[in-house]
């Protein structure tokens, strides 16, 4: 509550006053670099974030009633956490990127699946030649760069920079997510206590 | 074509007639400047060689004594080799009291050896490493005979054993460093980076040292132009150094001015300013690493080892000090570069996952990172869910949830939460909502101010046995808590927060 609570009417108004966008491009340009957890755990980059989402999740609700689903908000909370890292990190710009990108990337792969299963056809009946297998290490970077967001291809020190910043910003998100729901949670026991308690007086 | 290079360079020849110095310098006595000019055209940009060469050339025209012109200066040689204006009145001080006062004895030896690119190479190989300590080091000597400049130069500078022609260390000032500062800012820079502990050229130059804390000022330059600079400190005589640098000085470079013997180096100027960019990222890399290496390179034998170790080959933009015992060759370096990078990093993912301390070894610290970083995602899944499904109260909610975390610290506005209560039937159909209905919990909270309050949530908020759980587990939890959490890796076990039942309930409600 407290990391809320500093915050300033006119950040949360500022906020209010932003419903119509759900992605808040917000890049300072003299913004210093600093990573991992200096960064992340940042008590004003948590409430910067809690309540981002709180609003992303507001537009979430109110275009469509059926966006309810856990897949949507959590691409909206990625994609907060993206803004908030204010595209200084390869994940962020390809969480931020993803989505605009997804799609065409789908027509695509289909396109080249199709495009490659006719030229291949045949080799892929010869057993591919034998195959050298990945040290154990290469596989483990593997999964791990598949983990990440846009860092399928980036090389390990890179990687692993990477990495570092992902899981400072994840456990801040888990953190926002977290209280989060629990305030709701409250809100919404309190309000439903409320709501028992007035019926009850009203039977009372 | 000298003309127009000292016209560029900027040197500030301040008591100096410019065209008429150039003109002296150049032209009447070609004959004997002819090295001097071409070492000048082409050291200039070569920063620091070229004033050795100047100065060694200029000691051997000093005898001829025509160029009087120098004289014209008086100016104190000064420490402050940084200080470009001061550079160019001492060189010129220098120059002239050299004209003037006591010929050089050794220039005129050393001008062929000049001349002879072999000769230098050999020396300068020799000179490769120059430790920055012992660079440091020399810098306070070598200022002084600087300071002293008059007439003391030929004696320093034949003292200096390294030096084959004891004069290159003067050099330090003046227009060449001018100009290096001017012109190639990324050398100074890489200069002090790139001296790991070498202390070969030690002996060699106060005037080189200047130059390359001159040097040291100006630019991220690969590491190359460290072991440049400090093969001009071993006092090699410029067109030696220019020749031997000219690989290294490829980077640095960068006003080429192709010289009739700086072929060479004109080549590699063009290299540098395309490596230019490279060098300046690769510079922070460097400067690690020289900090790494130099750690490592401290020793008298290192020096040797520096000697011995071979240039650097002009690809390697990333400068790095083979240590102690380990191979020089380029491959390794930039590979052990790479390691050391990668180490670096898995040590701070170290710090940033639980439990990873106790691993050691690339694989398991990669498996305990990729099962966090797992971990982590699922989380954000579960909550993502959880959030979901209480988010239809969210619109209703909203303005009231930023109110309430507004007033978190507002303790007078409890007709704040009341809207709350005309909302509540909306949530009655939410599944947490109708634990709580079923338990029929007061709206005690509400009225209290604070009933969001974290710490008082699960205080204030009634207690109810089915109810408890979820409440004590969510909405009881201050960041505190939540970092609590989170470090446990899963909300899997309601924290039981201390929440008395009846007590409670009774003050929360009236």
């Amino acid at each position: 509550m407290a990391e809320s609570s500093s915050i300033s009417n006119p950040d949360a108004n500022s906020n209010l006053s932003r419903k119509r966008r759900k992605i808040e491009p917000k890049t300072p340009a003299g913004a210093p670099t600093e990573t991992g957890r200096p960064r992340w755990q940042n008590d004003v980059e948590q409430q910067i974030y809690s309540l981002k989402l709180v609003d992303a999740l507001c537009h979430l609700r109110r275009p469509d009633s059926a966006a309810a689903t856990s897949r949507a908000v959590r691409d909206a909370a990625d994609q907060v956490l993206a803004v908030s890292a204010r595209g200084k990190t390869r994940w962020s710009r390809a969480i931020l990127t993803g989505r605009l990108s997804l799609r065409l990337a789908h027509i695509n792969k289909k396109h080249k699946k199709a495009a490659k299963r006719a030229a291949v056809g045949e080799s892929r009946t010869k057993k591919p030649a034998v195959q050298k297998k990945l040290p154990p290490l290469e596989k483990k970077v593997k999964v791990l760069s598949r983990l990440v967001p846009g860092c399928r291809k980036v090389s390990l020190p890179n990687l692993l920079e990477e990495t570092t910043d992902y899981i400072a910003a994840l456990e801040m998100q888990v953190k926002a997510m977290t209280f989060l729901t629990g305030l709701l949670n409250g809100a919404v026991s309190s309000s439903a206590a409320a709501s028992g308690d007035s019926s009850l007086a009203d039977r009372g | 074509m000298d003309k127009d290079y000292f016209m560029n360079a900027e040197i500030p020849w301040n008591g100096l007639n410019n065209c008429t110095a150039e003109q002296s310098f150049l032209e009447p006595n070609m004959d004997q400047f002819s090295h001097f000019e071409s070492s000048l055209s082409s050291g200039l940009s070569n920063d620091a060689f070229v004033l050795r060469e100047l100065i060694g050339k200029l000691g051997g025209g000093a005898g001829i004594g025509t160029s009087t012109t120098f004289a014209a200066e008086s100016h104190p040689f000064t420490n402050t080799t940084n200080d470009s204006s001061s550079l160019s009145s001492p060189k010129l001080n220098f120059m002239g009291n050299l004209v003037n006062s006591v010929p050089l004895t050794p220039p005129p030896p050393p001008l062929p050896s000049l001349s002879t690119d072999p000769g230098f190479a050999e020396r300068a190989a020799k000179f490769s490493c120059f430790g920055s300590r012992s660079f440091n080091g020399r810098t306070s000597s070598p200022i002084q005979p600087l300071g002293l400049n008059n007439g003391d130069v030929a004696l320093r500078s034949s003292h200096h054993p390294l030096m084959g022609n004891g004069k290159l260390p003067r050099v330090s000032s003046t227009p060449s460093l001018n100009k290096l500062q001017n012109g190639s800012n990324k050398i100074l820079m890489e200069i002090p980076i790139s001296r790991p502990g070498n202390g070969n050229g030690n002996g060699m130059g106060f005037g080189s040292d200047k130059k390359l804390s001159k040097l040291s000022g100006s630019g991220a330059n690969s590491n190359e132009e460290s072991s440049v600079s400090e093969q001009i400190i071993s006092g090699e005589t410029g067109s030696k150094i220019s020749n031997e640098m000219s690989s290294r000085k490829r980077k640095v470079v960068s006003k080429g001015k192709p010289k009739e013997d700086r072929s060479t180096s004109a080549k590699g100027v063009e290299e540098g300013e395309d490596g230019n960019a490279k060098r300046a990222k690769a510079a922070e890399i460097e400067t690690k690493n020289e900090e790494e290496t130099k750690g490592a390179c401290n020793d008298e034998s290192e020096k040797q080892k520096g000697n011995q170790k071979p240039p650097e080959p002009p690809k390697d933009y990333i400068h790095v000090r083979a240590r102690r015992g380990q191979a020089t060759d380029s491959h390794s370096l930039a590979e052990r570069v790479r390691r050391e990078k990668i180490s670096e990093r898995m040590k701070l993912l170290q710090d940033l996952v639980p439990g990873c301390n106790k691993v050691t070894g690339k694989a398991l610290m990669l498996d305990e990172i990729i099962n966090y970083v797992q971990s982590l995602q699922r989380q954000v899944e579960f909550l993502s869910m959880k959030l979901a499904s209480v988010n239809p109260g969210l619109d209703v909610n909203m303005e009231n949830l930023l109110s309430k975390d507004m007033f978190q610290q507002n303790t007078s506005l409890p007709q704040q939460m009341y809207p709350l209560d005309s909302s509540g039937p909306a949530f009655y159909h939410q599944q947490n909502v109708q634990q709580l209905h079923n338990t029929n919990i007061s709206s005690g909270p509400l009225v209290d101010p604070l009933p969001l309050d974290a710490p008082n949530l699960g205080i204030h908020l009634p207690s109810v046995d089915g109810f408890n759980e979820s409440i004590s587990q969510f909405s009881a939890f201050t960041e505190d808590d939540l970092q609590s959490i989170v470090q446990m890796g899963f909300i899997q076990n309601p924290v039981s927060f201390p929440v008395p039942n009846q007590t409670t309930n009774m003050k929360v409600e009236r």
